[in-house]
């Protein structure tokens, strides 16, 4: 068979055509590029065009609302300086008068946690000479504060976003602006403007206010604020980020006043116990910090190994100090004041290398709920040893008092041992939190312990905010993984000419997958979720990361899931929301009459292109062990964010015109990013190497090629072997498979059964009729 | 079915039970065979010698004198090498359900494929354990 020029159709109808002069063909070819680059230019410009007109409108906008743009431009992984987590000025660090306009003096940190206090002098006017003059005197306006002294809340990326703020006396926010965050999509996907509208909603907020993502819940007082879309987990954590931080400095300057919680009433129960008893129930928490938890490098000893336990429950007290000391310091303590013992190995001390007499204890503190309690060195007591039976030696102990009644050993709290973690790339410290939870024992306290409603984390959040759109999202993927596996009785009921049992529910998940998965739920999966898995599985995994996205953690669940049984094929021929409406565009311009220009790569290129999606994912890998920052840049090569996330025309021209290139690219040859550019079809035909089940041939396959001429995702090489890396899944050649009027092998024994008289039988999972054996009169098989 | 699947496959391929379970554990580990060893001598050297290498590598590591991207790269060396050497001694990969006993002859993305993501999971164990352990540590 010369390919060149000899047409095999699917029917088994062999067609010679004379060939063709080659000037003709070259005129021919010259022609359908010509049409194809003119399309192209026409949609690119278009799109171009619009989006140019969203830039200016933007710029419009950036006009008018100077202040707030100029807030956060710019800030992604923006270099900080090193001492601005330890300089006493603040404000010599970053620019404290963008939260505080009318202020015009910063004092120096303050408090702990840290703040500045913002100023503004008072002008008299010199009346005899017309001009204002400066009085020394000045009047407080509010505090500024820096996110990473007082919380260390991770966002998205793992990294907390550092975010300054500017609070008045009264507790009303005037001011945020965002230094610094690490998060890939507010770097390439959300626009500016979107970041610039969340961050507005805060100021003129309370710190007192109960603000929630989204819809306001009726009752409880709370107050909604609109999230940005597609950035969810970002949005979230910033919101606990500044209403904390508002939270903790209001409390600190006295604008918001202690609340008394009901206070612990103890049992009887006063028998010893020994170290290991304690430590067992609970009694006695244990904390370690390790070196590289702070950044450093691992030694032998952990960076501090603390235990730690509430004193006031006469078992605990008495086991601890023993029974003389336990009642001279119950008898020092007041009403609503609480001891608590800290002992400590490590190279660290909790007592903290700074720590000078009548200064406050900076490593350590206790928090319950929304309040923290600090400890002077009048809350201090010595420690000299443990009655304990099997305590272990220790470098460091104390006993530290809690004078507060909002302090109630009936409710869980927390020891927060603070720390800075350093950045080993630029040397920076920031502020890292360590805690362990206390609860007393309900056999210590009078009724119990009470009923917590402890709030969700914040990827639970998620999901139970997003329920019923999980549930429909579910049911598309168990829709599509059982239309998948019952392909063998939807390729039988089909044939060549008539593919609709196999072509109504595909184009129907696809038409859901753009519809409701990209543009509705955006959970259009990408490689910069490959990339943070290899580095998650290598480094450190964190769970809440990836259930954060509750859409795009099922659908990778799905993925990896039908990946190993079908291969990739399944998500990238039939759930993909991009290679779906890329195909979708490809079939529609069928329709419209654009089939006459539509291209099929010739074989030669195909297989010199198809290593180009290999060579972007791993350039995509190997530059995500240096840089992740730059892998996510590099990763907009998939359009999927200009598509679903963002929109076509809410982004920059080059963006704007890559995609709206490959989209028509699109409208003439079948899925051109998908079978050449598409890093995540790449990662995924790896392990596609291993499927279980794969598509079937016969021994016939390896001479006849006719339903090689018609797969669409040119997977079907010469020798008739399918290449399951590369195949989408189309199931054009299982219709043929089983088609007896189209697949050469069982067409012809169609005709040679007709011809000899024959029935024909039904057609075998092999791919043949199945055989007639002849029988004897009784009925035995000969 | 794979049309052109032909008897290339290993010499366990027809052990059954827990025999054969052994048997694909060491061939998946141990990329070398008596065959490729004589018949490219050279290489196999080279590649002992490679071994040994990312053996010290490994064992720098555990003393904390490597960085990350020097255990990746290493890893990525070896795994390099290894598709190499397979390709010479065990031309073959799995087709199939992993309990089955189809195998099929490896093209070279079939074996870059295999090599990779088998790495992978190695190495993904080891970094686990070394790191569990305390020995190894990785900064991202």
């Amino acid at each position: 068979m010369t390919p060149n020029y000899e047409l095999s159709s699917c029917t088994n109808i062999h067609m010679k055509v004379p060939p063709l002069s080659v000037a003709h063909s070259t005129i021919h070819l010259i022609n359908r590029f010509m049409v194809l680059i003119a399309w192209c230019l026409i949609f690119s410009l278009g799109f171009s065009a619009k989006a140019q007109a969203e830039d200016e409108k933007d710029a419009d906008y950036n006009t008018h609302g100077r202040h707030a743009t100029a807030t956060h431009s710019g800030s992604y992984e923006a270099p900080l300086p090193v001492e601005l987590s330890t300089d006493p000025d603040l404000c010599a660090y970053v620019p404290c008068s963008d939260v505080f306009p009318n202020a015009d003096y910063f004092s120096s940190r303050k408090g702990r946690p840290a703040y500045v206090e913002a100023y503004r002098s008072k002008k008299v006017e010199d009346k005899e000479n017309g001009h204002h003059t400066q009085d020394e005197s000045r009047v407080l306006l509010g505090y500024v504060f820096l996110s990473t002294d007082i919380v260390d809340i991770p966002a998205y990326s793992g990294k907390p976003v550092v975010t300054l703020m500017g609070m008045d006396v009264s507790g009303k926010i005037v001011g945020v602006k965002v230094l610094k965050h690490s998060e890939p999509i507010l770097l390439v996907g959300i626009p500016e403007r979107e970041l610039t509208k969340f961050i507005k909603q805060f100021v003129g907020k309370h710190a007192w206010d109960k603000l929630e993502i989204g819809k306001a819940r009726a009752e409880g007082g709370y107050i909604g604020i609109d999230a940005i879309s597609g950035a969810t987990v970002t949005v979230i954590s910033e919101n606990q980020v500044v209403m904390r931080c508002a939270y903790e400095i209001a409390k600190q300057v006295g604008i918001i006043k202690a609340v008394p919680r009901p206070q612990a009433e103890f049992t009887s129960i006063s028998e010893q116990r020994n170290w290991d008893e304690l430590l067992a129930e609970g009694s006695i928490q244990h904390l370690t910090v390790s070196p590289a938890d702070v950044g450093l490098d691992n030694t032998s000893q952990p960076y501090i190994d603390l235990y730690f336990g509430y004193l006031n429950a006469p078992a605990i007290g008495r086991s601890i100090l023993g029974e003389r000391n336990y009642a001279g310091l119950m008898a020092e303590l007041k009403p609503n004041e609480h001891a608590v013992f800290i002992v400590a190995n490590g190279a660290a001390s909790f007592k903290g290398s700074g720590f000078v007499r009548g200064g406050i204890y900076d490593r350590i503190q206790v928090s319950q709920d929304m309040d923290s309690f600090t400890f002077r060195d009048t809350d201090y007591r010595n420690l000299y040893n443990i009655q304990a039976v099997g305590a272990p030696e220790f470098n460091e102990s104390g006993i530290f008092i809690i004078r507060s009644a909002s302090f109630s050993a009936a409710y869980p709290w927390s020891l927060v041992f603070l720390g800075n973690k350093m950045d080993r790339q630029t040397g920076t410290k920031t502020f890292a939190n360590f805690d362990r939870e206390y609860w007393l024992q309900s056999r210590y306290l009078q009724g119990g312990r009470p009923v917590i409603i402890k709030s969700d984390p914040v990827w639970l959040k998620i999901w139970k905010s997003r329920i019923k759109e999980i549930v429909g999202f579910i049911s598309i993927l168990i829709f599509t993984a059982t239309i998948y596996a019952r392909r063998d009785n939807l390729v039988r009921r089909s044939n060549r000419k008539d593919k609709r049992w196999v072509s109504i529910p595909k184009y129907a998940i696809w038409m859901t997958s753009i519809g409701f998965i990209g543009f509705g739920l955006m959970a259009q999966p990408s490689i910069t979720q490959v990339l943070t898995w290899f580095h998650s599985m290598l480094f450190q995994w964190k769970w809440e990361l990836f259930l954060s996205d509750p859409f795009i953690f099922i659908f990778w669940l799905f993925i990896i899931l039908t990946v190993f049984v079908w291969g990739r094929g399944l998500f990238c021929g039939w759930m993909c929301p991009f290679g779906s409406l890329t195909e979708l565009l490809y079939k529609i311009a069928e329709k419209v009459g654009l089939k006459r220009f539509q291209f099929i790569p010739s074989n030669a290129v195909h297989e010199r292109l198809k290593w180009l999606k290999y060579g972007i994912f791993l350039v995509l890998l190997i530059v995500s062990f240096f840089s992740m920052g730059l892998a996510e840049k590099l990763a907009e090569v998939e359009p999927f964010k200009t598509t679903f996330l963002v929109g076509l025309f809410n982004r920059s021209w080059p963006y704007t015109l890559f995609t709206a290139t490959l989209l028509g690219l699109s409208l003439f040859t079948e899925r051109p990013f998908c079978k050449y550019l598409c890093p995540l079809g790449a990662a995924l035909a790896m392990p596609t190497t291993f499927r279980w089940f794969g598509l079937k041939r016969k021994q016939e396959c390896t001479s006849c090629t006719a339903c090689a001429k018609g797969c669409g995702s040119q997977a079907i090489d010469h020798k008739g072997v399918i290449d399951h890396r590369e195949c989408l899944l189309c199931l054009d050649c299982m219709v043929l498979y089983y088609d007896d009027h189209a697949c050469p092998p069982l067409s012809k024994e169609r005709k040679l059964r007709t011809l000899s008289g024959l029935p024909l039988t039904r057609i075998s999972a092999g791919g043949y009729y199945i055989p007639i054996h002849p029988i004897n009169e009784k009925g035995v098989d000969k | 079915m794979n049309p052109n699947i032909n008897n290339n496959a290993p010499t366990y391929a027809h052990v059954s039970g827990i025999k054969w379970v052994v048997c694909e554990i060491i061939d998946h580990l141990w990329p070398w065979n008596k065959e490729g060893w004589r018949q490219h001598k050279a290489i196999e050297t080279a590649g002992m010698a490679l071994a040994i290498a990312a053996t010290v590598a490994w064992l720098l590591a555990a003393n904390r004198q490597l960085g990350a991207s020097a255990v990746i790269g290493w890893w990525l060396g070896w795994s390099i090498y290894e598709i190499i050497i397979r390709m010479q001694c065990k031309p073959y990969i799995k087709d199939g359900p992993w309990w089955r006993h189809n195998y099929r002859p490896a093209s070279r993305m079939d074996m870059f494929c295999y090599v990779m993501f088998k790495n992978l999971l190695i190495g993904v164990i080891l970094f686990s354990v070394l790191r569990n352990l305390g020995l190894l540590q990785m900064v991202d």
